[in-house]
């Protein structure tokens, strides 16, 4: 089990892992993409796999910050310094979505210092409405087209279907895996779990399984049922560095549940595999994602971190948001006050996107733990 | 600098004392009674009072047309304002609280009185520089971040102290910027009333996207029917939509005099008359006589051979929303530097007329007129939105230098910053991005704002103070 959490780190330390480059060596084309609303089964048919956009380690982002000045979010700058710097040039292309301002303008200015071969960024409604849903089937069809001409990618019905197959395959093994953290004492942590699911989100789909199973295999065989003081339950926006998850449970507590980006809730929901791909996946990006730039579903979100509060018992709700993210910084006040008015204890964070403030960070969920009488 | 004249004064005085009588009016049609408990109930209905310093402030210095131009103007918005809040005091059962990007066209033609939360933090900072202040405190006590622009900030912190009028309804948008759109989370929960938001593409010049909005705007009106005793009566839009267009032809006729070098109106009465006029009271008749008076004047001047500035040296394009909280901004540059606004980016637009000749089309125009609302047409789509526009008002406009008023809460803007350094330094269009916050004095004060001008004028320009010389 340690070996293979070893392992997932390794993959987490540079945007160009090894499986990476074991694919590229094998002829496949990665394409990195920065928001969950990306429908990433779109970039696993033929020779394409999708690459979450990270930048891990980020020392400074002194060059990102001159574009993008100091008022945008240090995720947004982040990458763009990565992509300054060259880190991305594995890269076959980029797609993004309009779902924020810091994300559309990292996709501006982008695409103006550096100008990549391929990019792309989907515009994606703020509501769910069948108009909306007919919206973003155009443009995952207009995508689609994208895929086609620039990387002769077939990407009709079957290929979209198979995707998704495949996709389900992962999400199956994942689920599975995170039930297990229901139980009184999980046998594995938050941060083992943080680094499989980062791991799936930066390596071709296959390997993706591979990862999941051999994880399930391990736990399975060799539980390690980490000792904790509190349930806790992580929600925020973007959270790609597992070592944040680490600090957390260094004080004591265990993460059971989480419900940010780039975890586990919503995102392992089962895909339909009836009808129509692109409807399927229209109505996905409209409705898992959960993302605070959908304007009417604030009591959804709301109901949706509660049910995970009853179903996990979880004991305390983390709540995380990069500064100057405009989305999930307005969200979070609602979110704080809505929960405590329920009686549920909330630790508000605000933080950079790379790791800062260790020693506040463990202070904090400290007293968070104390006052929750834990 | 312009020869202040007796009659300079007396037309200054004229609007003022008009300003007196239009709220005394209010006061006596709302009874003694009833603007007491209102004074008290809206303590910014104080802030209101003080119109006349606002006139005092934006003509001075300034004389002939231009300046009766300016008081016609503040007195025409202290009209429209009294106008908007009679539906505070006489039409609660019809009241509908709209966010900016919301177009109240619809609202007056389904015969619902419109109030815009937006507007107070428009308006109250040209008054009183601090005015939204306690408000934006209020806010950031509540946990909203500090980063998050003022003006969402500012409607945050009215709707917590509870200074907004009860609606029966709210409608809003997703423009212009995330902050806007989350900050109705807030009006929502404290007004306890019915919301409808509109979905607005960020690709919002393809035609399917303007369809799309037009069936948004179609369900508002639904939802609107459905939730409040408002009625559409098409008939009504349909002379609401011609009287825009008039007034877009005024103004298009306004632009035609002012794109002249000299202008012969500039600053305020080009941007603070399409601020108002087209954003608040768009399609009402006064509306339209505003802009037929301003290219009266202008015509005027134009043809006596006289322009705004006695001596227009420079011709300035302002970038992002004007400086609220130092609006005399153009006044002070005008007098040390001759340094006039010709167009500024909220203003501009190239938007055909509505075409009234369907419902479908009249929601078609009135939606591309909202997706390419103040910011958000540059806010929004990609950055060809921005730049484009941006220079061809400097060709167009014969513009000597673009003046970015770099609101600090404005990420979206402040995120295109260095690519408009590079552009702008390429096409060799002298540059001022003005470090300042919307609404908020304690960030960068007036003083502050009117030293970074005057440090670029001298070291880039390479012109001195007029007023120091």
């Amino acid at each position: 089990m340690i070996g293979a959490t070893m392992d997932l780190q390794k993959l987490l330390d540079e945007p160009l892992n090894q499986l990476v480059e074991d694919a590229i060596e094998k002829g496949m084309l990665p394409v990195g993409y920065a928001c969950s609303m990306v429908p990433e089964v779109l970039l696993s048919i033929g020779k394409l796999f999708p690459v979450r956009l990270r930048a891990p380690n980020v020392a400074g982002t002194e060059m990102a910050d001159v574009y993008l000045s100091s008022v945008i979010c240090s995720l947004s700058r982040s990458l763009l310094e990565f992509a300054l710097e060259g880190k991305y040039s594995f890269l076959k292309g980029f797609v993004f979505t309009a779902s924020c301002d810091h994300l559309r303008r990292l996709n501006d200015n982008l695409r103006y210092c550096e100008k990549p071969e391929f990019i792309d960024i989907l515009d994606i409604p703020h509501k769910i409405t069948d108009e909306a849903v007919q919206w973003t089937i155009d443009e995952l069809r207009r995508f689609a087209q994208q895929l086609k001409s620039h990387f002769g990618v077939d990407a009709g019905n079957e290929n979209v279907m198979e995707a998704i197959r495949r996709r389900n395959i992962l999400n199956t093994l994942l689920r599975r895996i995170n039930d297990l953290r229901k139980s009184q004492n999980p046998p594995f942590s938050g941060t083992q779990y943080h680094r499989l699911i980062m791991a799936t989100q930066v390596v071709p789909p296959d390997d993706a399984i591979n990862l999941a199973s051999e994880f399930l295999e391990s736990v399975t065989r060799n539980a390690e049922h980490p000792r904790f003081r509190a349930r806790v339950m992580l929600v925020g926006g973007n959270l790609d560095d597992p070592s944040y998850t680490e600090i957390i449970e260094s004080q004591g507590a265990l993460v059971v549940a989480d419900r940010y980006c780039t975890g586990s809730f919503p995102a392992l929901e089962p895909y339909a595999l009836e009808g129509d791909p692109y409807e399927i996946l229209a109505r996905r990006v409209l409705t898992i994602t959960r993302c605070p730039r959908m304007m009417e579903g604030f009591p959804v979100r709301l109901e949706y971190i509660m049910n995970l509060y009853r179903e996990y018992a979880v004991d305390g709700i983390i709540i995380e948001s990069i500064k100057f993210c405009d989305t999930w910084g307005v969200e979070t006040s609602a979110l704080v006050s809505r929960l405590r008015e329920r009686g549920i204890p909330v630790l508000r964070l605000e933080r950079e996107y790379h790791q800062s403030g260790e020693g506040q960070l463990r202070t904090r969920v400290q007293a968070f733990l104390e006052s929750m009488g834990k | 600098m312009a020869e202040i004249t007796v009659a300079d004064r007396v037309v200054s005085g004229k609007y003022k004392a008009l300003n007196l009588l239009s709220i005394a009016k209010m006061g006596i049609k709302n009874g003694p009674y009833d603007m007491a408990r209102d004074l008290i109930r809206y303590p910014w209905l104080w802030e209101l009072l003080k119109v006349n310093r606002l006139i005092t402030k934006l003509t001075d210095g300034r004389s002939g047309n231009y300046r009766k131009a300016i008081s016609m103007l503040i007195h025409e918005v202290t009209k429209e304002v009294i106008n908007l809040l009679e539906g505070i005091y006489f039409r609660k059962d019809r009241l509908v609280l709209h966010e900016d990007m919301v177009p109240p066209e619809i609202l007056r033609a389904m015969g619902l009185s419109p109030w815009m939360p937006e507007v107070l933090g428009i308006l109250l900072p040209m008054l009183e520089p601090r005015a939204m202040e306690p408000y934006i405190d209020v806010a950031e006590n509540e946990g909203v971040p500090p980063d998050v622009c003022s003006l969402p900030k500012a409607v945050i912190g009215m709707t917590q102290k509870n200074f907004l009028p009860p609606a029966i309804a709210v409608v809003t948008s997703n423009l212009p910027c995330d902050g806007g759109m989350t900050s109705y989370l807030y009006v929502e929960k404290k007004t306890n009333a019915p919301v409808f938001r509109l979905d607005i593409p960020h690709n919002f010049k393809e035609a399917r996207a303007e369809k799309y909005f037009a069936q948004e705007l179609r369900r508002m009106i639904q939802w609107l029917e459905a939730h409040t005793p408002g009625r559409m009566d098409w008939d009504r839009l349909k002379s609401i939509c011609e009287e825009r267009n008039k007034m877009q032809e005024y103004e298009l006729e306004l632009w035609d005099m002012v794109s002249q070098r000299p202008a012969p109106l500039s600053a305020e009465a080009v941007y603070l008359a399409h601020l108002w006029f087209f954003n608040v009271c768009s399609g009402l008749k006064s509306a339209t006589k505003v802009f037929k008076k301003l290219v009266e004047l202008a015509k005027e001047n134009r043809d006596k051979g006289v322009s705004a500035l006695p001596d227009e040296k420079y011709r300035a394009l302002l970038w992002n929303p004007p400086t609220l909280h130092a609006m005399d901004l153009f006044v002070w540059a005008e007098k040390n530097f001759g340094v006039t606004c010709v167009m500024d980016s909220m203003t501009f637009n190239r938007l055909p007329f509505i075409n009234t000749s369907s419902e479908e089309s009249m929601l078609i125009g009135i939606g591309r007129n909202i997706m390419n609302g103040p910011m958000a047409r540059h806010t929004r789509g990609p950055i060809e939105n921005y730049f484009d526009d941006m220079f061809y008002i400097i060709k167009h406009f014969n513009v000597d230098m673009l003046w970015m008023a770099g609101h600090i809460g404005c990420k979206n803007t402040q995120a295109l910053n260095t690519i408009m350094r590079e552009k702008c330094r390429e096409a060799g269009v002298p540059l001022l991005i003005i470090d300042y916050d919307l609404s908020d004095t304690r960030i960068v004060p007036r003083e502050g704002i009117f030293s970074q001008v005057e440090h670029f004028m001298e070291n880039v320009m390479g012109v001195h103070s007029q007023m120091t010389a």
